[in-house]
């Protein structure tokens, strides 16, 4: 009763156009199969696609009709022209890569015995609404702090081990003589000479950073035929005078302070003491400068903006990718149980290599399925929400948003624009149709003749 | 045969379902009940959507069940919402929204009003007319009509400090901006930044220009602003552009910088400051911030963590900007109408003062409804402040005030361009409040 | 018996052989031993993160890592768990979403099955378009159809029911799972099916005593999916119910309105991983069973 089709995604058969009465007739045998699927599609779906382009050419509050007023404004405002951009780079990077990611898995873990493990390693973010995994990675492993993400945490291990920890984290000058930065070294600018003395204050600096070891600052004893001078944290409940050692002011100890010549060339260093006092001795006549050196701050990791403008969007991209490899895989998986192992048996026997039976018998009884895995990751990937709400902060919404994030915005954040809101629905829906074709066509085309 | 039969069932249940729905739809409003009835004549039920969830949204089931003991014979139902804009988006468009909904922002009422979705309150006005003041009753008034009543206020105009990095700092809660922008040299100085801010969460910053610029430019030039009489590109709001300018520049004295502080959400902001390793001296926000702190450190009121008014600029007297929860109504009914002059009257407000957490801008509900003494201080003084200026963000149209607004200020926060910024916000505004 | 004798003939030389292959099968892939072990540890980071986060005092997950709980053990706590638990909406909501769950896979299953093979096996007028409008719909964001189905339910009083959830999740499981089901039943050798034609079978009996077994491995995947997905769904909950709403709404309703609440969604999520995976662990032999092995006679 049934014509022999060919078994990819139809070629209709070369007959005639059939009178009327067999057409209907030639439904039939269909009819209990697509007839509740099409009822459950015309209501749920078929119909709010109605409303919505109907809505989309209404006014925002609705009632009236101004057509393509909604549709105008898409391409004229700043935010959804980036939007569009968004969506793009997340089209031509994120399907591919999900459905290359889910191939290697399943194709690694079906030669592996353990694999069960394996596979609940990679399944678990699934079962993690996407809303949550949102939350996770943005609060967990994001956060641009090293003492709260995850990423920067460990990277900053890894660079502690390789840099050298100073004093403190920061300061700054506490008077306007003393000049210079962390990455510099503060120096005061003055010149000195044998028998004089050098107040190096600095103030910002958190008490807890204070080396234990640490005692009252003391005014430097000027001293015959050399410098002598006091590094000390010039800060004290109220403020203080700055520049001048008063009580409750704790010198720093450990901190190299150089001696520079007139040319600014390093002649000597030496440490402070407990109190924060230092001595230069035997000095010439010529004329000095002392410097607190800049390797005695080490600033403290500040972390990669994970969640800048940057690279919010590949911070988007990889939290997806995690969520997503694991759907891939396993309908991969499925897809590779499927294919009878004597069809690969017998390509093996006629000596072809594994990379070779990999690519022209596997990779091609896997079309279909790779088929289903690709498309429907670009209808996911053009419509991607949740992970954009989770993960951006307010302050890169602009950056990362993309066309189904600015629906919501538009409709559902209190803006009540509905009519652009839907407007914006049907513009994807209208986006979706090439590309689903494109990749109807071409998975059709590595399929024939399987 | 029978195959064609069900494919014209299906077929036709689809279309007729498709009909019904189109002509269902519009939102039945019912006539205006009566008023005056007593208590226990009043029957039906009623649903009040809100944004008070957890611990806040027990609260308010208590004040319902003191609404049920008065009201024996009505059904009042509770409905949360973690996105009133959202939710109530959803309802009105999809013809059934709640009976009454308590709203944070006028902008937001004064939207639905123009939709002709609310139903006036007048019926509600002497109660209303006596128990707040009438920068309060204006607020929920539209082209001469009660449309709201605020049962929940915020006293946005209070600094919230940590005590021991004051201490550790040698400084006193300033009264005047001018020795706040001393204190916190002092407090920077003594090793911790001064301010924390959650620019991530744009409102942050609208508050504090709010703040400022009605200090600065006085309540009627803030209220002219408000309803987008005078241009974002005055000198006024550039003169408070500036002093924000001033509060950015020193970036050093920002947890985490200004590029950290834009990622930094408002949560995380206010930990930040009572965390046991604090990375900031205060805060600038409202007094919905112990809530955070009791929620996320281990930071005591009084002694880990105080307030201090805002401090005043110039002699524009005490100013309070602050919020509120707008109580409207879309579905009118004696049940609604009871609820609603329940919630206006001081016994509602003060069932929640004493859980906590609360602040009535009715000014009947007495200072000891206030268990906590914190509370008590900022509750009073947005009950009786001389010039209580709303929130101007939160009366803005939403496209603006909860948008685009955001935004801006954002990326000046990032930039600190006063001209550029004044321009842009008067683009966006122009564009808002057609 | 004497099959039995050559069997035991036979089997000593395919043991030897066998070993041998084996070993040497295992050395090459150590590689991939490796990679594999590497890159699921680095998946787990995350899962194992969120955990972490459930049982971390909630006062410092927002200024201290997680990882905080190994240096200092006394960070953990079950006092998370304990607050959700305690929560009576917790519990009708989880039998909610257990009912729409079950309900919301089992019917997609069947009618997309169907719909599946007629998509791949016969032939109707316009199938092929109607195949490509049909993905087409995926298009349709989710929010957008909340809208219109919010009016329909209200005038049919479907709103705030189970059997309203259920249909909702039903027919938007439609698009993928066709697909997903016509896609494997394509490649089923033609040569099994015209057998059974021959035998005189209908289209129904083929349908149930053939195919549906054959594509077990898919009806596998998209039974789990569909149950993560009902299972996690926050949307649909939220707007077309009310007193009878699923778990993922109910908590999100527990979040307080600021605060960094992970303390409130990390245990949640974890504990709503519990079942998707568990039913993942008790379906996943159906993924790697190679039931046409053998099949071709």
């Amino acid at each position: 009763m049934t014509s022999t089709s060919a078994s990819v995604v139809g070629q209709a058969p070369a007959a005639p156009p059939p009178p009327r009465r067999t057409v209907w007739r030639r439904w039939g045998p269909a009819l209990p199969f697509v007839g509740p699927a099409f009822f459950l599609l015309a209501v749920w779906y078929v119909y709010p696609t109605i409303a919505t382009v109907i809505r989309s050419l209404q006014s925002n509050a609705g009632g009236k009709f101004v057509w393509f007023d909604n549709y105008k404004q898409i391409f004229t405002d700043d935010i959804l022209l980036t939007a569009i951009k968004n969506n793009a780079i997340w089209v031509a990077i994120v399907p591919a890569a999900v459905t290359a990611f889910g191939l290697m898995f399943a194709v690694l873990t079906e030669r592996v015995g353990w694999s069960i493990a394996f596979k609940f390693a990679v399944f678990a973010p699934l079962a993690i609404s996407l809303f949550a995994a949102g939350v996770i990675w943005r609060a967990t492993m994001y956060q641009k702090d090293p003492s709260v993400g995850s990423i920067n945490h460990v990277i900053g291990v890894i660079r502690d081990t390789f840099t050298e920890s100073g004093v403190l984290t920061r300061a700054n000058p506490s008077t306007k003589d003393v000049t210079g930065s962390t990455n510099q070294g503060f120096t005061l600018d003055k010149d000195l000479k044998a028998g004089d003395v050098a107040l190096l204050g600095l103030t910002a600096i958190p008490p807890d950073e204070i080396p234990e070891t640490a005692k009252q600052a003391e005014d430097p004893q000027a001293k015959q035929g050399g410098i002598t001078g006091v590094v000390w944290r010039d800060f004290k409940p109220g403020g203080g005078k700055p520049g001048e050692v008063e009580s409750e002011e704790s010198g720093i100890p450990g901190v190299t302070v150089d001696l520079l010549d007139a040319n600014g060339k390093k002649v000597q260093s030496t440490s402070t003491e407990a109190n924060g006092t230092f001595t230069f001795a035997e000095l010439g006549t010529s004329a000095y400068r002392v410097r607190v050196d800049k390797n005695t701050f080490a600033a403290p990791y500040g972390g990669v903006e994970w969640l800048g403008p940057k690279l919010i969007t590949p911070a988007m991209i990889i939290a997806y990718i995690w969520t997503a490899a694991g759907f891939a895989m396993v309908v991969i998986a499925a897809g590779l149980a499927a294919i009878p192992r004597d069809v690969l048996e017998a390509a093996r026997t006629d000596g072809a290599s594994e990379l070779q039976v990999f690519r022209r018998v596997t990779v091609p009884l896997l079309a279909p399925v790779l088929s289903v895995v690709f498309i429907t990751q670009v209808i996911g990937v053009l419509k991607i929400f949740d992970i954009v709400l989770a993960i951006a902060p307010g302050s890169t919404r602009n950056d990362a948003t993309v066309i189904a994030f600015e629906m919501w915005r538009k409709s559902f954040s209190g803006q009540n624009q509905f009519g652009v809101g839907a407007a914006l629905a049907v513009f994807l829906f209208v986006l979706v149709i090439p590309v689903l074709i494109l990749n109807i066509r071409r998975f059709r085309r590595e399929n024939v003749g399987a | 045969m029978m195959r064609h039969r069900s494919v014209l069932f299906a077929l036709l249940t689809a279309f007729l379902l498709v009909a019904a729905s189109a002509c269902g739809g519009g939102d039945e409003g019912g006539g205006g009940g009566g008023t005056g009835t007593t208590a226990s004549n009043v029957s039906g039920s009623v649903t009040i959507l809100a944004d008070w969830t957890g611990p806040e949204g027990e609260s308010f089931k208590a004040v319902l069940d003191g609404f049920k003991q008065k009201y024996p014979n009505v059904d009042a139902k509770y409905r949360p919402s973690t996105d009133i804009a959202q939710d109530l988006s959803t309802a009105v468009e999809g013809g059934n929204p709640p009976d009454l909904a308590a709203v944070p922002n006028p902008g937001l009422t004064a939207d639905y009003q123009k939709r002709g979705a609310l139903k006036p309150i007048d019926f509600a006005k002497s109660t209303v007319d006596d128990n707040f003041s009438e920068d309060w009753v204006n607020l929920g008034t539209i082209d001469g009509k009660l449309y709201g009543v605020f049962f929940k206020g915020a006293n946005k105009s209070t600094v919230w400090y940590n005590v021991h990095s004051f201490q550790d700092a040698g400084v006193d809660a300033p009264s005047t901006w001018d020795d706040l922008t001393q204190a916190a040299q002092t407090i920077k100085a003594s090793g911790v930044p001064a301010w924390s801010f959650g620019a991530s969460d744009g409102w942050t910053l609208t508050d504090l220009f709010e703040n400022l610029y009605a200090r600065q430019a006085g309540a009627d030039k803030y209220r002219q602003l408000t309803t987008h009489d005078i241009p974002w590109t005055d000198a006024s709001v550039k003169e408070t552009l500036q002093t924000m300018a001033d509060v950015f520049k020193d970036g050093d004295n920002i947890a985490g910088g200004i590029d950290g502080a834009l990622q930094t959400d408002f949560p995380t902001s206010v930990s930040n400051v009572f965390a046991a390793q604090p990375k900031a001296a205060m805060i600038a926000e409202g007094d919905f911030v112990p809530g955070v702190v009791a929620g996320q450190t281990p930071a005591k009121p009084q002694t880990d963590y105080d307030f201090f008014d805002f401090p005043e600029i110039g002699d524009t007297g005490k100013i309070v900007v602050g919020g509120g929860n707008e109580v409207i109504m879309f579905k009118d009914s004696p049940a609604a109408q009871a609820l609603v002059q329940y919630l206006a009257s001081p016994e509602a407000g003060e069932i929640w003062a004493k859980r906590g957490g609360f602040s009535s801008p009715n000014k009947n509900v007495g200072e000891d409804a206030y268990t906590d003494e914190l509370t008590k201080r900022s509750a009073t003084a947005l009950a009786n402040a001389d010039n209580f200026l709303f929130d101007m963000s939160d009366l803005s149209p939403a496209a603006f005030g909860s948008d685009a607004e955001f935004s801006i200020l954002q990326d000046f926060f990032k930039n600190q361009d006063v001209d550029g910024t004044a321009q842009k916000l008067e683009a966006a505004a122009a564009k808002a409040y057609k | 018996m004497t099959a039995a004798a050559a069997e035991a003939q036979a089997s000593p030389a395919v043991r030897k052989e066998s070993f041998a292959s084996r070993a040497g099968r295992f050395a090459a892939k150590t590689p991939v031993h490796i990679f594999l072990i590497i890159v699921g540890l680095l998946w787990l980071v995350p899962t194992f993160g969120l955990f972490m986060i459930s049982i971390f005092d909630p006062a410092l997950s927002a200024t201290e890592g997680w990882w905080q709980v190994f240096s200092d053990p006394s960070t953990a706590t079950l006092e998370n768990y304990r607050a959700m638990f305690q929560n009576d909406a917790i519990v009708h909501a989880i039998y909610i979403t257990a009912i729409v769950t079950a309900g919301a896979t089992a019917l997609p299953v069947i009618i997309a099955a169907l719909a599946g093979y007629a998509f791949a096996w016969i032939d109707f007028p316009g199938r092929d378009v109607l195949f490509i409008v049909m993905i087409g719909l995926l298009a349709l964001p989710i929010q957008m159809a909340l809208i219109p189905i919010f009016r329909l339910y209200n005038t049919l009083n479907l709103y705030d029911t189970i059997i309203g959830l259920i249909l909702f999740h039903t027919a938007f499981a439609m698009p993928f799972s066709i697909f997903l089901l016509r896609n494997f039943f394509v490649g089923i050798p033609k040569e099994l099916m015209e057998a059974a034609r021959i035998d005189g079978a209908s289209e129904l009996r083929i349908f149930f005593r053939l195919i549906l077994p054959l594509g077990l491995p898919a009806v596998a995947s998209l039974a789990i999916f569909q149950v993560l997905f009902v299972w996690n769904d926050l949307l649909v909950g939220l707007t077309l119910a009310q007193d009878n709403q699923p778990i993922a709404a109910t908590i999100s309703l527990q979040l307080r309105q600021f605060g960094s609440n992970l303390d409130v969604i990390a245990p949640a999520a974890f504990f709503s991983l519990v079942i998707p995976l568990s039913i993942f662990l008790a379906f996943q032999r159906y993924f790697v069973q190679g039931l046409l092995a053998g099949s071709v006679k």
